[in-house]
């Protein structure tokens, strides 16, 4: 469990934020690319102020074209910069498919190794603003599934600075997924520049009689449902994964062959989802034989998000779908 | 050396295969996906198809050879390659021989305990976690004889924990139901007649697996018998309109027994006692009904079974019946075609028989035994009459049924057959 060793408490927003200006101040090669970023601060304000230390080259507004954000951030990483992009919605991803997924992802394999794309498309997900179908979307699977891509989805402010970092310094194209709710949640967080290691998942929560695997908004629902259950009598290890790819497998593997149970909760549709994949590695590792009951999914509706808010709700695991999903894993079979 | 050809294991719980004959001889050039050989499990006859073209070579297995699954009886080579057969291991050079001396009871004893069943209780079909087996393993318990409290009877390490506390399911403690292979242990002990032998016949494949599941249900099975007559005249007049039908769709007869297998099918559902099975803890009620039809060959008692039989028309009854008929003759039936039945009906009537009583093919919990049709002389009205009459005699597990409710369901029979226009 991580707890970092200060006392100062600041949001996930800051600390984004934070990373980038500790980062572009000490190398040249990062500079940031985006909709809206330099004057505005962008979509959800993370830039703001930074136009104004780092002038517009290195803050650089683009026309509203997420092909050319990706094209452009692919094209520098080649030259040798360090591109970040925002995409003011991880919806609009689906615009940066080809330059990411058939240019940044294979340039490197294609070309045997002589070139790298060290880029990190900096992507705002998830559901709870009222902002409807598409602008609500946790679309991790598409680039789980796509080789040569990091997936990176922090659920606190300490592991958003640290792993920002260390996507900012990794040679490899990275999503990082950043939670809108998440924005405003503070947590302690070092004022020097740290990183931490990509693919190594942290238990946030230390438990005997199941296991929750979660990440983002989902990761800290699970926290606080494990909270409820432990008035019962239920104790949950909560595991997050930080990293969705490469997955940090031992880690899952061992909370699973300690607790026999496992509830996988994320907010992304649960057809063809990341849940399923975890549950595949269980299933193909050591910790098969110590299950002790069918592991368990919570995810989104295999539907678009509704608009209504109540609806929204209902579409997403909320903590109290977690609570009660959990409990009856916990005593299934006690 | 381009393959080995072994014997390969078909079913789950298959532990040797016999060898019927080879389709190709030592020397022959056979291609990839050829058949080589013929196989029998306990439950049915299967083509094994060359793993390699080349030229097979090195046979060291003969007919009637009682093989252990994936244990190599032949090499395919090239053409142009000298062959040498490879020095053979010890533990797996001697094929199981048939044994000659079937009285040696240690070697039929153990013929029989190696061929598991599938029987309530077999361990194979518990339900149970990974961590609940995983911990049985360690403990040596047996799950089979663990009660689960989850969905289904699913076992749970706590209910391992718990047998454990309570010394319940120790391997020692094996309800002899599986162990015990009844019907064998008998003539160990009886001496044999001082006569000149004819013939000694092996007991081995499907007849091992007969002896062991019908003295299995003879001895631990209560069976209870209840017979009807049933007035067959206007199911004759039925089978007479729609034989011409259905011969003219599919080229095939529509039998009595095809008849009585839809009504059967048709009134399972209504009567789902009927259609089960025992686990020693619950019962399980069967949604489908797979009909089991029993069948004699020349030295066969197979089972074919009509699957879902509750949803198929009297014509796809007919087909189904033929096709697995049809397999049987060939010793063609697959694995799939033979198990998993729910009831079955078992018909003398074709050698004369009138009525008899059948033994419960377990799991099921249920047989009727069908009769000939005979003209008979019955009171009608008040009238002497001639109408052609056929006994049914059903039996049940006494554990799951009671007489009230094979009676129900037999008595339903009777009245869907006496009036066959009900099954509409």
């Amino acid at each position: 469990m991580t707890n970092p060793e200060t006392k100062r408490e600041i949001t996930m927003l800051e600390a984004v934020r934070e990373a980038l200006v500790q980062e572009m101040r000490r190398d040249e090669n990062v500079f940031l690319i985006g909709e809206d970023i330099g004057v505005y601060g962008g979509a959800f304000g993370v830039s703001k102020g930074m136009q104004e230390e780092f002038g517009m080259e290195r803050v650089r507004d683009t026309p509203i074209s997420e092909a050319g954000i990706a094209g452009a951030c692919v094209g520098a990483a080649l030259m040798g910069m360090r591109p970040v992009g925002e995409v003011m919605f991880m919806d609009f991803l689906t615009l940066m498919m080809d330059q990411l997924v058939n240019q940044a992802a294979k340039i490197r394999v294609m070309f045997g190794g002589k070139v790298s794309i060290p880029l990190v498309m900096r992507a705002p997900y998830g559901s709870g603003t009222g902002a409807a179908a598409q602008h609500c979307q946790s679309l991790e699977s598409w680039f789980i599934s796509t080789p040569g891509i990091k997936v990176i989805c922090p659920s606190t402010p300490y592991d958003a600075k640290g792993l920002l970092v260390s996507a900012i310094r990794d040679n490899n194209p990275v999503v990082f997924m950043e939670n809108k709710l998440l924005y405003k949640a503070k947590g302690f967080v070092p004022e020097d520049l740290y990183t931490l290691p990509i693919s190594k998942g942290d238990v946030k929560r230390e438990g005997k009689d199941m296991t929750i695997f979660s990440y983002g908004v989902t990761a800290q629902r699970s926290l606080e449902a494990a909270e409820i259950l432990a008035k019962e009598g239920i104790d949950i290890e909560v595991i997050d994964p930080r990293t969705l790819k490469p997955l940090d497998k031992d880690l899952v593997i061992q909370s699973v062959s300690k607790t026999g149970r496992l509830l996988i909760v994320h907010e992304a549709t649960k057809t063809g989802g990341f849940a399923g994949e975890v549950t595949s590695v269980v299933c193909e590792s050591e910790a098969f034989d110590r299950l002790d009951a069918p592991i368990k999914r919570l995810c989104g509706l295999d539907i678009p998000i509704p608009y209504n808010r109540t609806l929204e709700k209902a579409a997403t695991p909320q903590v109290e779908d977690i609570v009660k999903a959990a409990r009856s894993l916990a005593i299934e079979g006690r | 050396m381009k393959a080995e050809v072994i014997m390969p294991k078909v079913d789950m719980d298959q532990e040797t295969g016999t060898l019927v004959e080879w389709l190709k001889q030592e020397g022959d050039t056979v291609k990839k996906g050829e058949p080589l050989f013929v196989m029998l499990t306990a439950k049915a006859s299967i083509e094994v198809e060359a793993p390699e073209s080349g030229i097979l070579r090195g046979i060291t297995a003969k007919k009637d050879d009682v093989i252990p699954v994936t244990q190599v009886i032949a090499y395919i080579v090239s053409p142009d390659e000298k062959f040498e057969a490879p020095v053979a291991k010890p533990a797996e050079s001697a094929a199981v021989k048939a044994p000659e001396m079937p009285s040696e009871a240690k070697k039929a004893e153990n013929e029989t305990s190696s061929v598991p069943t599938m029987v309530a209780g077999d361990a194979s079909q518990v339900r149970a976690t990974p961590l609940a087996r995983a911990i049985a393993r360690e403990k040596g318990l047996d799950l089979s004889a663990i009660a689960g409290r989850g969905p289904r009877g699913r076992i749970y390490k706590a209910d391992v924990l718990s047998a454990l506390d309570k010394g319940v399911g120790s391997i020692a403690a094996k309800p002899a139901m599986v162990q015990a292979p009844a019907g064998a242990a008998p003539a160990i002990n009886i001496p044999l007649p001082n006569a000149r032998i004819r013939e000694r016949i092996p007991q081995k494949g499907v007849r091992t697996i007969i002896a062991q599941r019908l003295g299995y249900s003879w001895n631990s099975i209560p069976h209870i018998y209840e017979s009807v007559n049933v007035n067959m005249e206007e199911i004759v007049r039925l089978r007479e309109r729609v034989n011409q039908v259905i011969q003219n769709h599919t080229g095939l007869k529509v039998s009595y027994t095809a008849i009585l297998a839809l009504a059967v099918a048709r009134l399972l559902p209504k009567h789902p006692f009927l259609n089960s099975s025992f686990t020693g803890d619950e019962v399980i009620l069967w949604e489908d009904v797979n009909l089991g039809i029993a069948t004699s060959l020349e030295d066969y008692l197979i089972v074919p079974v009509v699957r879902t039989a509750q949803e198929l028309s009297l014509e796809s009854i007919v087909k189904e019946m033929s096709r697995l008929l049809e397999a049987a003759r060939g010793k063609k039936l697959e694995p799939a075609d033979m198990s998993g039945s729910t009831f079955t009906i078992s018909n003398l009537g074709m050698f004369g028989i009138e009525s008899f009583t059948a033994i419960i093919n377990p799991p099921e919990t249920a047989i009727l035994a069908v009769g000939k049709m005979v003209d008979t002389p019955v009171v009608i009205d008040g009238q002497v009459v001639v109408r052609p009459m056929m006994n049914l005699t059903l039996a049940v597990d006494h554990r799951v049924n009671d007489g009230a409710r094979a009676a129900k369901f037999l008595s339903d029979l009777k009245s869907t057959l006496e009036n066959p226009y009900l099954l509409i």
